[in-house]
């Protein structure tokens, strides 16, 4: 079970708006950051990711554990959000 | 109790087209209710389904309610054995075309097909919109007097073509088969497998790789190759850009956007179109950019997290240096998508293109190719739209023999 999904994105990428997409075709509600509005936000990503790009989706699972999904990545976040 | 099986559905709907064939080709009658026709209709489905728009809803003679059900539910719930139905209908689980990518040349296709109700899948294992969604502004593509966003026209090719039920899975394809009834056998990275009459290759090219040390190593961590991906992560920074071609050009001027300065790393020359030349040439008399012809990249060096310099060489005077710089953007040229193609009929140059005749076949009957991946081609949004559409008359003439 999730506690919650936050996904970091920017205006521009394209990734983002298929993991938007994803989520919204599995029906999982997720809170949105985007770095272009939230400047401030960017150096929380890069230290959650350890990479300089977006998307990177952070879901809490109910035990307080956190995967982390960075990029577009099927085979990595449909086992996540289960 | 009543004599026959109710379905709420909408022409639109594929899941609804599918449940109709099965109830058709089992010759079971059945009430269709298009749920768009009127909104007492539509209210008779919610509240049949407890509120949910959820479309097939079926309500069986015993008054069994199935929302979206898979056809073997849809089965097991008509008291059948899916398992022998599913021998008795290898014959019809036959797709009429399976379309492998989702970018401007599949989805243009998928226009045309779906519209003519041709059974169609459409499969993606990366962005719908294909390398048109990860570029910042096309500014080329007739209809849009001021350009579009590549996000955009993604945006409305994925939209118009599922207005007339076009539906994209998102699956990888591994593999190319023809069988010796002239069906092709489609593998799936899932290990699944498709067979469809008719298969349209529109599977584009990637990001080219320059091969230098350093550069796998730090990818996403400082080494980029979508600029609209990953640029705003360089605002007030000093970047590299690799490449000199339109691509390259044209990335760069989207990059100034977010960087303090530029450096454009050219092999030999610039090789643009005047239009994106005169542009560049304006950032690089403000001094934004600085452009380095007949130079290479020898490494990408970083701190073991990030990107810290590159190494460079000069082609003609042989001069080494390197750079202090906090990212570097790769457009250096394309790879055609096919590596699932080697080992099978279907003919490839000798840079991986695939090759077709003027009817956009391919070597194997009944499989075609469109778009970026196609021998020849240009490489252009409105050239792939285009292939896309003559691909799918062409396919429609071939499902028709
Ligand atoms: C930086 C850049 C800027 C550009 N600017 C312009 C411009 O201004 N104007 C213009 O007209 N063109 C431009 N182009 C070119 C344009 O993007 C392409 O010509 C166009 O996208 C080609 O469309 P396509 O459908 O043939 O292939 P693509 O857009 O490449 O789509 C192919 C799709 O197939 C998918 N795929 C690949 N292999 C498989 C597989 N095995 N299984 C499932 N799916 C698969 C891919 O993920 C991809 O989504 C630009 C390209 C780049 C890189």
């Amino acid at each position: 079970m999730l506690k919650g999904v936050t996904i970091f994105t920017t205006n521009t990428c394209a990734y983002c708006q298929m993991v938007k997409k994803y989520l919204n075709i599995k029906g999982v509600s997720y809170e949105e950051v985007n770095l272009d509005e939230n400047p401030h936000r960017r150096s929380e990503a890069m230290e959650i990711s350890g990479a300089l790009t977006v998307p990177v989706t952070v879901v809490t699972k109910k035990d307080d554990t956190r995967e982390i999904i960075v990029g577009y990545n099927l085979s990595k976040l449909a086992p996540a959000l289960v | 109790m009543s004599d026959k099986i109710d379905l709420y559905g909408a022409d639109w709907c594929p899941d609804c087209h599918r449940s109709r064939e099965l109830l058709d080709s089992l010759s079971i009658e059945y009430n269709y209710f298009d749920i768009d026709s009127s909104d007492e209709l539509k209210n008779k489905m919610l509240q049949i389904s407890g509120g949910k728009n959820v479309i097939p809803t079926i309500v069986l003679t015993d008054g069994q309610i199935l929302q979206e059900p898979s056809n073997p539910e849809l089965l097991k719930a008509l008291n059948l054995n899916p398992e022998e139905y599913k021998q008795d209908k290898a014959e019809k689980e036959i797709r009429d075309l399976v379309i492998v990518g989702a970018g401007p040349a599949a989805l243009s296709a998928a226009v045309y097909t779906t519209r003519e109700r041709i059974d169609t899948v459409i499969l993606e294992k990366g962005v719908i919109g294909g390398m048109a969604a990860v570029t910042d502004l096309i500014d080329n593509y007739p209809g849009f007097e001021e350009g579009i966003s590549g996000l955009d026209l993604s945006d409305k090719l994925e939209k118009q073509a599922e207005r007339f039920g076009a539906k994209v899975e998102f699956n990888e394809v591994t593999g190319l088969k023809l069988n010796p009834n002239k069906t092709k056998e489609i593998s799936l990275v899932d290990g699944s497998k498709l067979v469809a009459r008719s298969v349209l290759i529109a599977t584009g090219s990637d990001y080219k790789k320059v091969g230098v040390p350093g550069e796998a190593e730090y990818v996403s961590k400082g080494v980029h190759y979508c600029a609209t991906c990953d640029g705003a992560f360089y605002r007030d920074k000093n970047i590299a850009v690799i490449g000199g071609g339109n691509s390259a050009i044209q990335e760069t001027i989207f990059l100034t956007r977010f960087a303090s300065h530029i450096d454009l790393i050219v092999r030999s020359s610039v090789k643009a179109s005047d239009v994106l030349v005169e542009k560049i040439n304006e950032f690089v008399a403000q001094g934004k950019i600085t452009i380095h012809l007949t130079t290479v990249p020898l490494s990408f060096n970083g701190d073991g997290k990030m990107i810290n310099s590159i190494s460079l060489e000069n082609t003609v005077s042989h001069e080494k240096k390197t750079m202090p710089i906090d990212g570097i953007f790769v457009f250096v040229g394309l790879n055609p998508n096919t590596k699932f193609l080697q080992g099978t009929n279907v003919k490839l140059d000798n840079r991986g293109f695939v090759e077709v005749d003027s009817n956009l076949e391919t070597a194997i009957e009944g499989v075609f190719a469109a778009g970026d991946v196609r021998s020849g081609s240009t490489m252009q949004i409105a050239s792939a739209v285009g292939e896309g559409a003559t691909a799918a008359l062409k396919i429609r003439e071939y499902l028709e023999k």
